[in-house]
């Protein structure tokens, strides 16, 4: 265009195509390293029914409505329901992950520190869903 | 013009190489102990400042203009888009 200077809308464009890369890279950086499940983490089945939630840990040790769990180690969740679709979640270790019938959805953390934790519902699954809860328990390594 | 679509080449590039690098390399290192409450803050934290970063110089902008370019502003000229010929 004559007697116009597009120069600043060019820094405009470069200045938001850049920032939209660098969100992007951000987040995407952060969601894998979330995502990425370390290779000795102890598997723990969760399940989840109307209305508690039950563990079973890699020994065989079952548990219902409360889960131990080790400081120092890595646990990976495998998520399911007998039922509805429910929504596991440690709130204190921004644990969250979908329990879908006929489906294993996986979830890993790291407990850094001696303590209890709530575990609850968080998705509507009926009457008693806002009871259904669990506790966490950390403890010192045992070994 | 040739000099900034070469410069903004240049920088796309400086850009985007490393992040498909990364993103290419993404898989290939074992998972680490991590707290994930840490790395879902950074991310946040990061967001929000951007997002008012900005928020802030979108609306200043915006603020600018209108205080700038108002009709009662004594520097404010018609342009020969507007008409110059006030008498009618």
């Amino acid at each position: 265009m004559s007697g116009h200077s597009s120069w600043p809308e060019w820094i405009y464009v470069g200045v938001v195509i850049a920032l939209m890369v660098w969100v992007g890279a951000e987040a995407w950086n952060a969601e894998r390293l979330v995502d990425h499940i370390p290779e000795d983490a102890e598997v723990i089945k969760v399940t989840g029914q109307q209305w508690f939630w039950s563990f079973e840990h890699e020994d065989g040790t079952k548990e219902i409505g409360e889960l131990h769990v080790e400081t120092g180690k890595a646990y990976k969740f495998e998520i399911t329901s007998k039922d509805v679709n429910h929504s596991f979640n440690i709130h204190d270790y921004v644990v969250l992950m979908d329990a879908v019938p006929g489906r294993v959805n996986t979830v890993w953390f790291a407990p850094t520190e001696v303590g209890e934790h709530d575990i609850q519902c968080r998705e509507y699954c009926g009457l008693i869903h806002y009871n259904m809860r669990g506790k966490l328990y950390v403890e010192e390594p045992s070994s | 013009m040739k000099k900034m679509i070469v410069l903004f080449l240049v920088l796309a590039v400086m850009v985007i190489v490393p992040v498909m690098e990364s993103a290419f390399a993404a898989g290939d290192e074992p998972g680490k102990y991590l707290d994930r409450r840490v790395i879902i803050w950074n991310l946040f934290f990061k967001m929000m400042t951007v997002a008012f970063v900005v928020g802030a110089v979108v609306s200043g902008t915006i603020i600018w203009q209108c205080w700038r370019f108002r009709e009662s502003n004594p520097k404010a000229k018609p342009t020969p888009y507007e008409g110059t010929d006030w008498s009618n």
